[in-house]
């Protein structure tokens, strides 16, 4: 229909003998033969696609989830063992069982499907830098409602990070949580952002658990709702902007006048951001050769990998698959040069934290562009508007 | 049947071109006109270009939508008062903002063409405003630590973004921004200071064609009403910067400037801006010539453009808020909408220069807006897809792009 209007118009002006809108029509016409062409083309390829998302589901997504909840319920329990009885040891234990249970969320942070992304799970889990002028209006005023999207900022593992190491030292610490004043608003505090955590992640899990997983592995189609598109989407996402800018680029200053920083995570505890950084990176590594909890499920390895593989995606002349994982141990061992303390890295020698960042966006280019193209899928989200 | 259409204006287009080319071939030549580099023009070396009364509206407007989020500080009085602000009331954060007899009330839905006659609808125009202070300041500013849910106005998530919103979905702030852009900025341009109506005015023409200037000012009237229109575009730009814009377009304000800013940087329109700029300075160019027709022209291809990114970023919000509508996610849908709400509402001060009357009729702009409220009994918490997209088809099929070119990337 268009070529054929188009075909009129032209031959309307082939009859004035003017060059120049022959020309034009002539662009028009192939342009417009150029957008059917592309209108029809459907990307098919042979890779199970069905395999894939069952070791995502199964021996990567929902195995992580279960370990970052063990993790998280230990956390509870330590927590209320120390508003039981607050001591330095008590204080410890919850110390010790927050690390690990952020250390556990590094591995699921990247999964923002399904009921996680209605909830905004992430967000709930894991804004930094923490607003600890608002979380001491709440405790002063013993009132507070984390519900509400303006308070993500003054919960999760950053909030817990400033209620654990932000109060001064071990003694100031716990005397925050026994003499002071607001000593039961402190503690309710802790024990509320805890739950809330535990509340949320028991949700998603049992989303997976009751319907979605089902969903999620038959859901094989290669369109932008497909859960291939979606988890992909999710993970570049994640690895774009909360891996790349989040630990590394915004507080070495890549999008800002000056460095940032007080923007590290964990800000208050200073001795474990890159621990936290290398954790997101493994788990990042991992999940995109498809390293599953079990080595001997049927469809371990069934990944980004081999799926780019199986496609024998060529990138000047070396196997694309083989460069983002070489890109991989470039950007580890950027990381490996720098002080487990950020804030001393950026402040000493930014210029390492900097070149960390560069070896990290190399891979944003080879996943989202190259990888991408490769697989057919369109990138979903775009940066904010900002307002 | 839409080809057809198309197929029509470009068979007028034609013909409109065979006709120039035939005056040109006339007698009666008109003076040639040249756009100089930039938008600098003098008369005894001195410049005759001036938009302060456009950079104060502007500043005003920027201070108000900022006001609108401010729950502990502002209540209706106080933001209605920076709305419809009295010289010397002490409305704004700015001294000279509050030093000004301007406000940026007085200039909405004011056009000469549109509502010199039409004090109707201005007013009712005007009240639609009012009466987004009025819902923002009780209504959400109530609710500002209430979760939102159908039917309660409070605070939605949108990424790590918080979006306050009444009990329909909208977020009123962006209702009021974004409908300021139709109907004071947009209806300022196209349907006041680029109309013949203006532009010629009183003695304009005679005055212009004798270069008798404005009292002791050193241009003359019809100058600085153009001057006036481009202001409205670029009086945020930094005054250094304002004969050479377009570096900075899009971030100069949270109005026009912002949005053809973002038109320009989708691949399907990058080079809106520039043309806009274009036709600015050759018009204004041709004022000096003393060439109505060029300028007159120019004017047309300016009230084209400029629709075009209302129309264009109409459409953007509608699609991307369908897909966050289709994934669930209310609150970045929302936000996307409630932006497409007030282009909607801003697709009434387009003009069609052909007729010189809006793309839009008000009863069409009117049934836009009740059908994307009107899905379910909350607003936005029930729109479809569906609608979505048959508001965005309506829109584009009086333009020559697609839905897909204004949806697609920012």
């Amino acid at each position: 229909m268009k070529a054929v209007a188009f075909d009129y118009f032209c031959r309307k002006l082939n009859m004035k003998k003017n060059i120049i809108y022959v020309l034009f029509c002539f662009l028009a016409f192939v342009s417009a033969c150029g957008e059917d062409d592309t209108s029809d083309s459907q990307p098919t390829d042979s890779y199970d696609r069905g395999a894939l998302l069952l070791n995502w589901a199964d021996n990567i997504i929902i195995p992580r989830y279960d370990n970052f909840a063990t993790s998280l319920n230990t956390l509870v329990t330590t927590s209320q063992s120390f508003a039981d009885s607050p001591s330095s040891s008590s204080l410890e234990e919850v110390r010790a069982s927050w690390l690990t249970a952020y250390s556990a969320f590094q591995k699921v942070s990247m999964f923002e499907i399904g009921r996680a992304e209605t909830l905004n799970y992430r967000n709930r889990l894991n804004v930094y830098p923490t607003n600890t002028s608002e979380i001491d209006g709440y405790i002063s005023s013993n009132t507070w409602n984390l519900e509400l999207p303006s308070t993500i900022d003054s919960q999760g593992f950053p909030a817990l990070d400033y209620l654990l190491y932000g109060l001064g030292t071990d003694q100031e610490t716990l005397d925050k949580y026994t003499t002071d004043e607001n000593a039961s608003s402190y503690t309710m505090y802790l024990l509320d952002l805890v739950t809330t955590m535990q509340t949320l992640t028991n949700e998603v899990i049992s989303d997976w658990e009751n319907g979605y997983r089902e969903t999620y592995i038959t859901n094989t189609s290669s369109s932008a709702s497909g859960a291939v598109d979606q988890t992909v989407n999710a993970f570049l996402f994640y690895y774009e902007k909360a891996l790349r800018a989040g630990k590394v680029g915004i507080p070495a200053g890549v999008f800002s006048e000056t460095s940032l920083p007080q923007n590290v995570e964990s800000f208050h505890n200073q001795f474990v951001s890159k621990l936290l950084l290398t954790q997101a990176l493994s788990a990042t590594v991992s999940f995109f050769n498809g390293e599953g909890a079990t080595a001997d499920f049927p469809s371990n390895g069934f990944s980004l990998n081999s799926y780019l593989e199986a496609l024998n995606t060529v990138k000047n002349g070396s196997d694309l698959s083989t460069l983002i994982n070489d890109q991989f141990q470039v950007a580890f061992s950027k990381i490996e040069l720098l002080d487990d303390n950020f804030i001393e890295q950026i402040t000493n020698d930014n210029t390492k934290m900097l070149q960390a960042y560069d070896e990290l966006q190399r891979n944003v280019i080879l996943m989202k562009v190259d990888m991408l193209q490769a697989l057919s899928i369109d990138v979903n989200y775009i940066d904010a508007d900002g307002d | 049947m839409k080809k057809l259409v198309l197929l029509s204006i470009f068979v007028a287009s034609l013909f409109t071109s065979c006709a120039s080319d035939d005056d040109n071939q006339s007698e009666n030549v008109p003076t040639q006109v040249e756009a100089p580099a930039d938008y600098t023009f003098t008369r005894n070396n001195e410049t005759t270009v001036k938009f302060t009364g456009q950079t104060t509206r502007i500043f005003m407007a920027e201070e108000i939508i900022t006001a609108f989020k401010s729950v502990d500080d502002q209540t209706q009085e106080s933001l209605q008062a920076m709305f419809a602000h009295q010289e010397g009331a002490e409305d704004f954060s700015d001294p000279e903002l509050n030093a000004s007899g301007k406000s940026v009330r007085s200039k909405t839905a004011a056009s000469s063409d549109y509502f010199s006659a039409n004090a109707t609808e201005a007013t009712e125009i005007k009240a639609m405003f009012d009466n987004y202070i009025s819902i923002q300041t009780t209504e959400v500013f109530d609710n500002w630590s209430t979760v939102a849910a159908p039917g309660v106005a409070g605070q939605i998530a949108d990424g790590s973004s918080t979006r306050y919103v009444g009990a329909n979905g909208l977020e009123y702030n962006q209702a009021f921004a974004k409908g300021l852009i139709g109907a004071f900025v947009t209806d300022q341009i196209l349907n006041n200071y680029l109309s013949p109506s203006v532009l010629d005015g009183g003695d304009n023409v005679s005055n212009n064609d004798s270069d008798v200037t404005d009292g002791d000012n050193n241009y003359t009237t019809m100058e600085h009403k153009w001057d006036e229109a481009y202001g409205y575009l670029f009086g945020g730009v930094p005054e250094e910067s304002q004969s050479n814009p377009l570096p900075t377009i899009g971030d100069n304000d949270s109005f026009l400037n912002k949005y053809v800013g973002k038109t320009n940087s989708d691949p399907d329109f990058n080079t809106i801006a520039q043309d806009i700029f274009d036709a600015f300075k050759l018009g204004r160019a041709a004022i000096v010539a003393k060439n109505y027709q060029v300028r007159d022209e120019q004017a047309a291809i300016l009230q084209q453009k400029i629709s075009e990114v209302i129309a264009i970023r109409a459409v953007y919000y509608l699609q991307t808020g369908k897909s966050s509508i289709e994934s669930g996610d209310f609150g970045a849908a929302f936000h996307d909408l409630s932006e497409g709400y007030g282009f909607l509402t801003s697709l009434r001060f387009t003009r069609d220069t052909e007729n010189g009357t809006s793309i839009f009729t008000k009863s069409e702009v009117d049934g836009f807006i009740s059908d994307l409220m009107n899905d379910g009994p909350n607003g936005l918490w029930g729109v479809t897809p569906a609608t979505l997209d048959a508001i965005s088809n309506e829109i584009a099929s009086r333009f020559s792009f697609t839905v897909a070119q204004a949806a697609s990337s920012n």
